[in-house]
């Protein structure tokens, strides 16, 4: 449970709480889905409740973990059949797991530490940046989701 | 830690963040590695993945890398003691070596199970079991 960037005002919390918050602060810079969003453009192989696999670059994806991908290869769930797709849309409810790259992970980091390093030589001195700090937004919000119209209502067709 | 977090998903799984976890699936796949992060839903996030296989004193692992977990298709969660994974009594054996048993274990296993049903429901006076036909 370590954090380089331990933002300083969590030295004065008990000990135990501060783990708790660092570990949480950790997580949440990469929720699953926001490692999702950041895979965009990324080869990924979808395999489906029903073991289908299908494998593409990720075009776009929504917090349901509805996906688009593109030149996609399509197995059925025995991995004797396949077909090749332009264009697919996968439903998220149907979704058993996602494979992505190894190095994303590092990617992601990467970027996030970058930002956050942005965010504080921006900031003034003293002025602790977390997350949230100015000129450092964390990624996944906001960029993503733009399947959703308006309000979100209506998750059905 | 345990009085200060409820007993959310969360407060649950923020222990083992970083921790070498092992993840069954209700497919029946065991995978371990290292938990990364995970959400209200319990998506998991796995980093330098393995597929471990069993088959009578045998086990055998393939590297899968990175994988994004759907919340609900987890059986299990547990972690994994690092001092102690390497005193199982089993052989550790090539993965090549064991797929095809373990692969026939499962039609067996399948058939088995399809056989049951179909004497459950011709001869007992069960009905159909519904969807998956998976226990969980």
């Amino acid at each position: 449970m370590q954090c380089k960037y331990l933002p300083d005002v969590l030295c004065f919390l008990p000990s135990p709480r501060r783990d708790a918050v660092v570990a949480l602060s950790h997580i949440v810079t990469m929720l699953p889905l926001s490692l999702l969003n950041a895979a965009q453009n990324k080869p990924m192989l979808v395999e489906l409740k029903n073991g289908e696999t299908f494998n593409g670059h990720l075009i776009n994806c929504d917090n349901f973990m509805n996906i688009t991908l593109k030149e996609v290869y399509q197995t059925n769930p025995d991995g004797d059949r396949f077909w090749k797709l332009k264009e697919c849309y996968i439903r998220g409810s149907t979704i058993k797991y996602i494979r992505i790259p190894e190095n994303l992970l590092d990617v992601v980091k990467d970027e996030q530490n970058r930002a956050r390093e942005a965010g504080r030589s921006n900031s003034r001195g003293g002025h602790i940046s977390g997350r949230g700090g100015r000129g450092a937004p964390v990624r996944g919000r906001g960029r993503g989701a733009p399947m959703r119209g308006g309000r979100g209502r209506g998750r059905g067709m | 830690m345990d009085s200060l977090i409820p007993f959310t998903t969360s407060g649950a799984l923020v222990d083992c963040v970083d921790r070498k976890m092992l993840v069954i699936l209700r497919d029946g796949r065991k995978l371990q590695g290292v938990l990364r992060s995970y959400d209200q839903f319990a998506n998991l996030v796995l980093e330098d993945t393995v597929e471990r296989i069993y088959h009578g004193n045998a086990f055998a692992e393939f590297p899968r890398g990175l994988f994004l977990i759907r919340g609900e298709n987890v059986v299990l969660l547990g972690e994994i003691d690092l001092d102690k994974e390497d005193e199982i009594p089993l052989r550790h054996v090539d993965y090549a070596t064991l797929e095809p048993y373990h692969q026939n274990a499962i039609e067996t296993k399948k058939r088995r199970e399809e056989h049951k049903a179909q004497v459950l429901f011709e001869e007992k006076g069960f009905c159909k079991e519904g969807g998956e036909g998976d226990g969980y």
